[in-house]
């Protein structure tokens, strides 16, 4: 009698487990960040090409549609923020003090209490010169 | 024989390569009491239901890591995982995740063994030292640098967590490279470049996408994750300075 | 079928077997090792292991203090020129684990750390956390790695050795994963398969110790020596039998009677100090509180839970920061088995079958009377532990003995060569064939269950923490019954895959013929000594009769020959086994005399 292994299939792989599920979501969020990159590198150019065109890109962002995408994308990137934090412990070196390791959710709560300190700043600073 | 008058249904994915061209379900009652493992509950079909069900077991107490299984889509380790905490819903039990079935809830260690040897698992001295010389000294602050990932019990469950050891099983997946790391940060072992070869490369760090489920599932608290990704940074830096510093980083 | 040549076959890959390769491998890369067990070497019991490993290492220690703690231990059934050796040459196997990356506990500057245990005077047991046996096995595990001349068979069944013209020349075994059979020619086999406490009903042992390497080496006429000593560890969870580490004794935890009142001083462990004291109290050795809590349970003053008699195992005073850290795999266990917090609460313990004192005859070289053949760990009686094992000395035996038996058989390969293929190919046919009867039979009537849980039922009954003549009788008659019914075996898988049923009717064959050497041994045993307690008029140490180690021979079907083999007594006179304040009253005499001398 010889072995005969069965491998199993992976297709589907992600939908079998609600963390795979969030992991996936995780990943979507990088390239909702890359779309939202994608759309101020379009401010960008049509600022160069004059006035006109700049108003009418800030325009196009003023319809109910782009505004509800930018609600979407602002959600995605929220949820971008926290799992990114939440990783980054992963990527650090085993840290001790006073002989007992630092647990990682507290390098996390740092992270994301540094993301919410720094985003309240900008957007009180950009509120307050009226942009 | 438990005589509680309460019966959880308990599916096992079987497989019988003599027999089986695929594996298939299969469904028994079993009676249990509150304090009764899954292993125990698979140890009553074996000893009175089925004795045709295939499983690795041992020591009972989540040290040896034979019994790894998927119980309801997890991975788990089922002498440890409760009969009551499923109870009255259904069991269902199948062998790990991502790696090949040899029979029933048996799958292939090969090839795990495979990769925790290519790793160099064993101390490549940083200074020589002879049995008359006594032990190296390592002070508590640099045992606490590698112990968590010294304790890896080989059980598997990070693999079959794994979906990237899923998709390519050419990956040294998240045990073999912890265990790797465990041995680059043991004050007493130099061999961290000699090990750099394999951690640079595609089956290296560089495979995983830091899912992070190896980690959680883990029952011991190794933290493969961690012990993989941390060497991305050295990794990388080992590789942007090699151009400042031909010779390497590593010493 | 496959046939392999090796120059040295282990059996049995945990810290024996695998201490046993590399010594092989690092005393001459040339010879061959294949290293074969039913499973994969990290799973080995050694794994389960958890307290330390004794050696003698501060200062104000010396051997002869380990040395009489150890005969003393053992009731003085001890072979105490072997003894001598062992604590003579375990400082240095520490000092090798280490250097192989063990990852000992450390003191603040930087050395291993030690700390006391059952029976021992001075703190000498090391320590890897509470996972002693875990680290020591995957240390040992992982640097067999390096060795290209040990080639492994993992998860390949032994189920025969094949002896010619007096000489072990040859392993028959299945590959599990096919079921196929191949044989391994050898010029040396070392046995290292661990103990048998799956014989009785409550125990810390894992599935896999089930005896066979003792079986196979007795059914080949070597005696099983002194089997009827079998260890009750004092502190077991109740249900399962798993191990609660006499570490949790060592850091300072209270073993208390359903009164909350520290029992063991009523025992001559005495008087109770509040932190530990060595040998005394609850660091007194491992039969003494076992057959404590006997007698509390029989006058009544034991606490009833669900899976019957069971005392408090008390370590909230220790706290839980230090719990964490010292006692880290306790504190899981009785949590998530349990869900006992030892912080806040104390945990139910009793005593449950830990360690197999006994096994394959051996000489102070792991040398049986079969040429070729060596065994060495705890399926060998090489002589260290008696009556009574002390904690600790069991992991420290793996390495001392295991570098022992790695170096005497390749001194014995190079000396013989594989025998005739031919002899050994028909023997070896024979062993298939036979081995394949168990699951091509049919029509069998006895479910494997069954006869299993009646004979640990009986082994418990009979060979208990005490024993009384008419049980033993009873389980001598169970056990000879079990044998015949064993015979109609009904298998329900026929396959060759992965069968793992056949490999337990197998794995039970061995079982009932090591329970019989145990239950035979011991009601032939006339005295009371060490673990060995007899109720029934012979409750007293008998030296002028029984200062003798009992041998089993196989009689097939039959009983046991049950025959005698002398003590080797040098430096230590048969004395009083004292504890507590009498052992210490003991001591002070003893060094007065000496210092009067």
């Amino acid at each position: 009698m010889t072995r005969l292994p069965y491998v199993r299939p992976m297709q589907g792989w992600w939908r079998r487990n609600p963390y795979y599920v969030r992991y996936m979501l995780m990943e979507t969020t990088s390239v909702i960040v890359g779309l939202y990159a994608g759309i101020l590198l379009v401010g960008v150019w049509r600022l160069s090409q004059g006035q006109a065109a700049y108003e009418a890109w800030l325009a196009a962002l003023r319809q109910p549609w782009a505004v509800a995408l930018h609600g979407f994308m602002l959600l995605a990137m929220l949820y971008h923020a926290y799992t990114w934090w939440k990783v980054l412990p992963k990527t650090l070196p085993l840290i001790h003090v006073g002989g007992k390791p630092v647990p990682g959710l507290l390098l996390s709560a740092a992270g994301w209490t540094a993301t919410l300190v720094i985003s309240a700043a900008v957007y009180a600073t950009v509120r307050w010169w009226g942009l | 024989m438990p005589d509680t008058g309460k019966i959880i249904e308990i599916e096992v994915l079987r497989y019988r390569p003599e027999q089986d061209a695929e594996p298939v379900l299969q469904t028994y009652q079993v009676p249990f009491t509150d304090d009764m493992s899954v292993l125990q509950g698979l140890q009553y079909i074996k000893d009175y239901l089925d004795g045709t069900v295939s499983f690795r077991w041992s020591c009972r107490m989540a040290i040896c890591g034979s019994c790894g299984m998927m119980v309801n889509g997890k991975p788990e380790l089922s002498c440890k995982t409760f009969l009551r905490d499923y109870y009255p819903g259904k069991l269902r039990v199948e062998a790990l995740a991502h790696l090949p079935i040899e029979r029933d809830l048996v799958v292939s260690v090969g090839d795990f063994v495979k990769k925790l040897a290519s790793v160099k698992p064993y101390i490549i001295p940083k200074e020589a030292r002879s049995l008359d010389d006594g032990e190296y000294l390592q002070t508590p602050a640099q045992l606490a640098q590698y112990e968590q990932f010294s304790s890896c019990i080989n059980c598997l469950l990070c693999y079959a967590a794994c979906p990237q050891y899923g998709m390519n099983p050419a990956f040294t997946g998240p045990a073999a490279l912890a265990l790797l790391h465990r041995y680059n940060a043991d004050s007493r072992d130099g061999g961290k470049a000699e090990r750099m070869e394999l951690v640079h490369s595609e089956e290296g760090v560089w495979s995983c996408t830091l899912v992070g489920y190896c980690s959680e599932v883990c029952p011991k608290g190794v933290d493969p994750a961690r012990a993989i990704n941390m060497n991305k940074t050295s990794s990388a830096a080992d590789y942007f300075l090699r151009f400042v510093m031909p010779k390497g980083v590593v010493k | 079928m496959e046939v392999f040549k090796a120059d040295v076959v282990i059996i049995g890959a945990g810290g024996a077997g695998l201490r046993a390769a590399i010594a092989v491998a690092d005393a001459d890369p040339v010879l061959t090792v294949a290293l074969m067990s039913k499973v994969y070497p990290m799973r080995s019991h050694t794994v389960a292991a958890e307290g330390g490993a004794a050696a003698v290492t501060l200062p104000h220690d010396n051997l002869e203090y380990h040395f009489n703690d150890t005969v003393g231990g053992g009731d003085w059934l001890c072979e105490q020129d072997v003894v001598e050796y062992f604590v003579a040459h375990a400082h240095r196997e520490m000092v090798q684990m280490e250097h192989w990356g063990c990852p000992w506990s450390r003191t603040a500057d930087g050395h291993a750390n030690v700390r006391a245990f059952g029976g021992m005077k001075v703190e000498r047991t090391w320590f890897a956390a509470d996972k002693t046996g875990f680290h020591m096995l995957h240390t040992l595990f992982q640097t067999s790695i390096k060795y290209p001349s040990i080639k492994r068979f993992d998860e390949h069944f032994c189920v025969d050795l094949v002896v010619e013209d007096g000489r072990v020349q040859g392993v028959v075994a299945i590959e599990i994963a096919t079921g196929e059979f191949r044989l391994i020619e050898a010029k040396a086999v070392i046995i290292a398969t661990g103990g048998a406490g799956r014989v009785f009903r409550e125990n810390t042992n894992g599935g896999i110790v089930t005896g066979d390497g003792m079986a196979l080496a007795y059914r080949h006429g070597v005696p099983l020596r002194d089997m009827e000593f079998m260890q009750y560890h004092p502190t077991c969870m109740p249900g399962t039998g798993l191990l609660f580490t006499e570490a949790c004794r060592g850091e300072g935890g209270f073993l208390l009677n359903k009164d909350g009142y520290r029992y063991l001083q009523d025992y001559g462990l005495g008087p109770p100090d509040p932190s530990p004291r060595n040998k005394a109290m609850e660091l007194g050795p491992r039969d003494r509180l076992s057959q404590a809590f006997w007698h509390e349970k029989q006058k009544g003053r034991t606490i009833n839970g669900p899976h019957g008699a069971v005392v408090h195992l008390d370590l909230r005073h220790i706290g839980e920061r230090k719990l964490r850290e010292r006692l880290p795999q306790i504190y899981e266990l009785a949590e998530e088995f349990l869900g006992v917090d030892p912080a806040r609460e104390p945990i139910p313990v009793l005593p449950a079958v830990h360690y197999t004192m006994g096994g394959i005859l051996a000489d102070g070289k792991t040398a049986s009377p079969v040429r070729g053949l060596y065994s060495v760990g705890e399926c060998s009686s090489v002589g260290i532990h008696g009556a009574n094992r002390l904690g600790s000395n069991s992991l420290t035996e793996l390495i001392v003995f295991g570098k022992v038996a790695g170096d005497e058989a390749s001194a014995f390969a190079k000396t013989v060569t594989i025998g005739n293929p031919a002899t050994l190919a028909k023997q070896a046919e024979a062993i298939r064939a036979r081995a394949l009867g168990i699951v091509s039979k049919d029509g069998g009537t006895e479910r494997m269950a069954v006869l299993r849980t009646e004979m640990a039922k009986s082994m418990e009954d009979g060979c208990g923490i005490y024993r009384l003549g008419p049980e033993m009788q009873a389980t001598c008659n169970k056990i000879d019954e079990l044998k015949q019914r064993y015979k109609r075996l009904k298998i329900d898988d026929h396959s060759r895959a992965w069968n793992t049923e056949w490999l337990l009717a197998i794995e039970l064959g061995y079982l009932l013929d090591v329970a019989q050497a145990i239950v035979y041994s011991a009601i032939n045993r006339k005295e009371s000594r060490g673990s060995h307690q007899r109720l029934d008029g012979f409750e007293q140490r008998d030296d002028a009769n029984y200062l003798k180690h009992t041998l089993a021979y196989y009689a097939g079907d039959g009983a046991p020959r049950i025959g005698y083999g002398a003590v080797k007594i040098t430096k230590s006179k048969p004395g009083t086994r004292a504890y507590g304040a009498a052992g210490e009253k003991a001591d002070a005499e003893r060094k007065n005399e000496a210092s009067h001398a």
